[in-house]
């Protein structure tokens, strides 16, 4: 039972924390927080099964396809809801106007690819337990995400200037830096982190447009307590809650996880609203 | 004569919910009463649904559309009350209610539930809120689902059938007509209330509806309240439409249908989001074939909205609007109206800062700052970018806390971290850019600034009742006053962002003198004015002091400075570098080297 | 008082001669169409159901409009697609009676649309005849003009219980559900059935379909000592993920329950074909196999499918056979009751053993439920081919 617990729980909250890093990553490039985030985690299963199960394509070719939309996606994303409304960013409009998009494209999906989850190849045919690869794919996404994006971050200059635009982008602006095209590559990176997260994660979430829904939720949770634009806090934040939400489920059944997360989630934001590892909010005035 | 005109010049103002007018819900109104005559159910059917969906949207319009909380999940209110009638009525945990009862407790569940909803808003940031809303309408599903003894779980629970006079179909029909217009009514008082204005100055602009003294978390726990409410009155009548509820007809679809109803109608109206929900409950009956395409189609037009016309249906009804303005106009400032708007202050008082110290991080904004605000004197502030000028008028109206030092008013601690407090001790203040409201009047705008000064109650204004109309009428008057003060009474109809950049700041100013300030900090007011506007705006600010109000002036424009302040502190790197009068400082070795640049 | 389809025929050759020689009934009523509503989910979440059974019911009215009609009335499909959402339903409730005035309204399917739509369908005073399960539709007291031609949920949890607990002769039951409307309410109402019938259930729960592990349930389950799972669900992914979890822990014990068991989705989700062994669904014996052959009345009928050109791989027999028997049965019922209301129920009060493809309906002025508890059975899923399944080992042909 315990094993469950631990291989489940690490492999549904490795899920989890690769959405909580689209957000961030969208969130620090943007200051924007983006609807998207679930729905490119819900595509990433989608596109997956529909390249490599309906289609026939290998399983590379099917991976590369799913990054290439999920990045197509992000700089839709960017062009289409966030950079026209980013002039008000006080006016909040980006919720609505992702909101929008991500519902226009979880409709579409329902419509051609059908409302009945379907499955999802599996890559490699090992297993059962531990080794069984929906377990350890999402960790191993999980694992070359964050090392990926941590060199990317500290040894490459487009990486520098995406941590400099996150710091400040004004002052990045007036550096000089293209702020608007760090932007959208942002968003391209974001989009392969979000389908990425799905595709690994869909042998156990299954190819299901109502994975959008979960996963915004349960993707921006750790987020929510790890402090916005942290990823160290959305990935020990992302398997806390996949372990959490196992075990409850083996200790007191699925209602009562769902209930209780949301409880964990509205006391932890009501006494920190800036997370439980993040900093105070910045001046208003 | 020039000194009655101010008031007695007859100035068509038009609140935010009259700006509609009152025809098109006369003809709302006529349509609905006579619909019965075609003896059609289906229609009367689709109708009430609309009535229903328009009794929660009319409250959460003032969550969404006024004080722009973006509260996704609203259905979860439809649920509560929809159940909590269902399952009065038919007895499933109590002895069973008469259905008008449970109606009235469907009600109050959702009123209590639309606060405990409401209450992360106070803290949260906005996608934060909008995602325990929607959390929470999960939850509430859930919970539907599994309390089978209550909510019957999954098999569900019949709904109320209410007895005569409202029994199903023509009655029925009314009984959802009447609360509909009820609700309307309602919201339309508090929209046209100081509630309403205090509302979309929260969403607009948060810190100026702070130093207004408007207390977010009273108003907004009121708001939720009354939102909550009638979405749980909508549930109750939905449960009888419906006859029969089970989870399943609470889908996250509706949800989104009451929120993009309401922004389609455009925020800060009511009859656009009233239209949009009719709107939007007709035509999927009419496009059958589109059914499939519905919540895409809505998602869609949501898109469009937010992009292209952010302002909704009620931007494109608002023709008064785009009439132009007069294009070369001047700003005649009237400071002998002042007597009539400031209380004539005798008391001597005073604004002390001592010794006080401010640090971000390793940036010492503030070190060691001694200053002094006296009643009916101009103080003026002045000192490089990055001085601490603006710092310091953040600390002395609440903003920020310093690290050190004491902020007194005449010898008592002012609180900190609480500038809507400062309203309380009439401090009012302008801010470098200004904060307007911009899809309200210029009179709305000014009127804000009177909140602390009105004595009734929301639930008063909710009912219109005569304190709320004594409130309006005399905040009316004093805004009207205020503004032909500083030269601006032509412009009250006007929408705030058509106006050009000086004559926001001297709107500031008359939203400020509606506090009847004893101190008035007032943040780089000329800048951005020509030499003749910062004249008037000049000998605005001395007469504002001749009347006993302490003035703070922060200002780049030495000559402004030197004209009208008694006295003047030059800072540098958050310290005094010189104080004293002008003459004084004019002639200050190092102040003319380091700053006048003489 | 059993009607033939031969009879029928003979009947409306009388109208039909009736009709040439001119006589009686104003001309108009004889050529209107008789407007039938019809609320099926053709889109939208769980609607794989309604597509399938719309097949049988278009078809039924298309063949009977070719034959020319009901006494030379055409019979007119008013379909309205209400997408699972009860708040649809309802509107086209009031669409169907009051606008449309329809004759009989054939539908909903599911379990919310259904029950909403049954008290304003009964207040409006129109004959309706239901192909859901949900047993508190039937009511004749509640709701007199309400027939069911399908069987209900308590006869669908008979059957099951009836192959675990007497066929099988298993004695400890896990009992399962999602926590849907359906799911829980099956759950409800079987448990005590088991109970009563002898069996200890010594687990059961309500589990989130979307919980995409279901590995603590049934270690739960194997702990608690349960001989079979029985899983009350209509959701593809939760059934093929407790076969699934099953197969992958190698424990053999069967998988006894819904017919969305044996549903081509179901099968999709399958880790390995073997999985789907030692599951047996519920069915109906009339479209079931024995011994490799379709009841002769099935047979016909798939055959006359085949003639239409209409596919049911990719669905089930059952499915298309219940459309089919609810377009047949309101046709017959029209021919030979009129479109009156009293008469049309008076009529259907007195249906005795009508010979449908999907069941054998009969119906009585106190029961309304028209379908025989022998006619539910269980299948083996694994066999399913051209859309229908081989009886389960135990029942005799």
């Amino acid at each position: 039972m315990l094993e469950s617990i631990v291989s489940y729980g690490l492999a549904v909250g490795a899920v989890y924390a690769l959405i909580g890093i689209t957000y961030n990553v969208m969130f620090s490039a943007s200051r924007v927080f983006s609807f998207t985030a679930g729905m490119l985690g819900m595509l990433g299963g989608v596109l997956g099964a529909l390249f490599i199960t309906k289609f026939g394509l290998p399983v590379i070719v099917g991976l590369v396809l799913v990054l290439a939309c999920g990045a197509l996606l992000g700089i839709v994303t960017e062009i289409l809801t966030v950079r026209p409304v980013l002039k008000s960013i006080e006016q909040h409009l980006y919720v609505l106007s992702t909101l929008a998009f991500a519902l226009m494209v979880q409709q579409l999906t329902a419509i051609e690819w059908g409302t009945e989850a379907q499955p999802f190849p599996r890559l490699i045919p090992i297993g059962p337990g531990w080794l069984d690869q929906q377990f350890w794919l999402p960790m191993l996404a999980c694992a070359v995400t964050i090392v990926g994006l941590e060199l990317l971050y500290r040894k490459t200059l487009i990486g520098r200037a995406f941590l400099a635009i996150a710091e400040d982008s004004y002052a990045a602006r007036a550096l000089g830096l293209p702020e608007t095209r760090l932007r959208m590559a942002s968003f391209a990176l974001a989009g392969m982190i979000g389908t990425l997260a799905g595709f690994t994660g869909a042998e156990m979430l299954l190819a299901f447009f109502g994975n959008q829904s979960i996963l915004n939720f349960y993707g921006f949770v750790p987020v929510a307590l790890g402090g916005m634009g942290s990823n160290r806090g959305a990935v020990i934040g992302g398997l806390a809650l996949g372990l959490f939400q196992q075990a409850a489920n083996f200790l007191v059944g699925g209602i009562f996880a769902a209930v209780a997360v949301f409880v964990v989630f509205i006391i932890v934001l009501l006494l920190r609203p800036e997370g439980l590892a993040g900093a105070a909010t910045a001046r208003r005035v | 004569m020039t000194d009655a005109t101010a008031s007695a010049q007859p100035v068509r103002v038009f609140s935010l919910a009259r700006i509609e007018g009152a025809l098109p819900w006369i003809a709302l109104g006529l349509v609905g009463l006579l619909l019965p005559l075609l003896d059609d159910s289906y229609i009367g059917v689709i109708a009430q649904r609309a009535y229903i969906y328009w009794i929660l949207s009319a409250g959460l319009n003032l969550v969404v559309g006024y004080a722009g909380q973006i509260a996704i999940g609203w259905v979860s209110m439809l649920t509560l009350g929809a159940y909590a009638t269902a399952s009065l009525t038919a007895g499933n945990a109590t002895p069973p209610w008469h259905p008008y009862l449970a109606l009235v407790a469907g009600g109050a569940l959702g009123a209590v539930f639309g606060v405990v909803v409401g209450l992360p808003a106070l803290r949260l940031r906005t996608f934060y809120f909008a995602m325990t809303t929607l959390g929470f309408a999960t939850i509430v599903t859930q919970v539907a689902l599994a309390w089978k003894s209550v909510t019957g779980g999954g098999v569900g629970t019949p709904g109320p059938v209410f007895p005569w006079p409202f029994e199903p179909g023509w009655g029925f029909y009314y009984f959802c007509f009447f609360l509909a217009a009820l609700a309307t009514w309602m919201t339309a008082n508090i929209a046209s209330s100081r509630f309403g204005r205090a509302l979309v100055a929260i969403r607009d602009a948060e810190v100026a509806a702070e130093a207004s003294g408007i207390a977010k978390p009273r108003l907004l726990v009121a708001v939720f309240l009354f939102a909550g409410a009638l979405g749980g009155v909508a549930g109750g009548l939905f449960s009888s439409l419906q006859s029969y509820i089970t989870p399943d007809a609470f889908t996250f679809e509706m949800s989104v249908l009451f929120f993009i109803a309401i922004l389609i109608g455009g925020r800060g109206s009511i009859l656009g989001p009233a239209l949009g929900t009719i709107i939007l409950t007709a035509l999927p009956e009419f496009a059958a074939p589109l059914v499939q395409w519905s919540t895409f189609l809505y998602a869609a037009l949501l898109l469009v909205i937010v992009l292209v016309i952010p302002g909704g249906i009620a931007d494109l009804l608002d023709y008064r609007n785009r009439r132009p303005l007069e294009q070369h106009r001047e700003i005649v400032a009237r400071p002998e109206l002042l007597s009539r708007v400031l209380d004539k202050r005798s008391e001597r008082n005073a604004i002390a800062l001592t010794g006080v110290s401010l640090h971000f991080g390793g940036v010492r904004a503030i070190d060691g700052l001694d200053l002094e605000i006296r009643s009916g004197e101009v103080h003026g502030l002045i000192g490089p970018n990055g001085s601490g000028k603006t710092t310091t008028l953040n600390v002395i109206s609440g903003y920020y806390r310093p690290n050190a030092g004491q902020l007194r008013l005449n010898g008592t601690d002012l609180p900190f971290d609480r500038p809507q407090a400062r309203a309380g001790y009439r401090i009012a203040r302008t801010f470098q850019t200004p904060r307007l409201v911009g899809g309200a009047s210029v009179l709305e705008n000014v009127m804000i600034g009177g909140m602390v000064d009105g004595s009734g109650s929301f639930a008063e204004s909710m009912l219109s009742l005569p304190r709320h109309h004594r409130d309006e009428k005399r905040l009316k008057e004093a805004a009207l006053l205020a503004l032909a003060t500083v030269g601006l009474e032509q412009l009250a109809p006007v929408r705030a962002d058509r106006l050009q950049h000086s004559e926001l700041r001297f709107m500031e100013i008359a939203r400020a003198l509606m506090l009847r300030p004893a101190f008035l900090l007032l943040d780089e007011p000329a800048a951005g004015l020509s030499a003749e506007e910062i004249r008037r705006l000049g000998a605005l600010i001395k007469a504002i002091s001749r009347e006993g109000t302490g003035v703070l002036l922060v200002e780049h424009h030495a000559d402004l400075i030197f004209d009208i302040c008694d006295r003047v502190t030059v800072l540098n790197l958050g310290k005094t570098l010189a104080a004293g009068t002008p003459d004084e400082i004019r002639s200050h070795r190092e102040v003319v080297s380091a700053y006048l640049g003489a | 008082m059993s009607i033939s389809r031969r009879q029928i025929l003979a009947g409306s050759a009388v109208s039909a001669a009736a009709l040439a020689s001119g006589f009686p009934a104003p001309a108009i009523a004889q050529s209107e169409p008789i407007k039938i509503g019809y609320l099926p989910a053709l889109t939208g979440p769980s609607s794989s159901t309604g597509v399938g059974i719309n097949r049988g019911t278009q078809l039924a009215v298309e063949l009977i409009n070719k034959e020319g009609g009901i006494k030379g009335r055409k019979i007119e499909l008013i379909s309205r697609d209400t997408q699972s959402d009860p708040t649809k339903a309802v509107n086209a409730v009031a669409e169907l009676t009051q606008r449309a005035k329809v004759s009989m309204i054939f539908g909903p399917l599911n379990s919310g649309e259904a029950l909403a739509a049954t008290p304003l369908i009964a207040r409006d005073k129109v004959p309706m005849l239901h192909p859901c399960w949900v047993d508190e539709l039937i009511d004749v007291k509640k709701y007199p003009m309400a027939f069911r031609i399908a069987p209900t949920n308590t006869q669908v949890g008979a059957g099951a219980n009836y192959y675990v607990v007497d066929v099988l002769k298993l004695k400890k039951v896990a009992v399962i559900s999602d926590t849907t409307g359906y799911g829980t309410a099956s759950v409800n109402t079987y448990v005590p059935m088991l109970k009563a019938k002898g069996a200890e259930v010594v687990y059961q729960n309500h589990i989130d379909a979307a919980n995409p592990d279901l590995k603590p349930e049934l270690l739960r389950m194997q702990a608690a000592g349960a001989q079979a799972i029985m899983p009350w669900s209509v959701n593809a992914g939760f059934l093929s993920r407790i076969c699934n979890t099953r197969g992958a822990m190698g424990w053999d014990v069967p998988i006894v329950g819904q017919t969305t068991l044996g549903s081509g989705q179901t099968k999709a989700l399958l880790e390995k074909p073997e999985y789907w062994n030692k599951v047996y669904s519920n069915n109906f014996r009339q479209v079931c196999y024995a011994n490799g052959k379709l009841p002769p009345r099935a047979q016909e009928f798939v055959d006359r499918l085949k003639a239409a050109k209409i596919g049911f791989g990719d669905t089930l027999l059952w499915w298309v056979a219940l459309g089919w028997d609810g377009g047949t049965i309101m046709a017959d019922i029209f021919k030979n009751a009129g479109t009156k209301n009293d008469d049309v129920v008076a009529y259907m009060n007195k249906v005795k053993g009508w010979p449908g493809i999907y069941g054998t309906v009969t119906w009585t002025p106190e029961q309304h439920n028209g379908f025989p508890d022998s006619e539910v059975v269980m299948c083996e899923v694994n066999s399913l081919k051209d859309g229908a399944f081989n009886l389960a080992p135990g029942y005799s042909a």
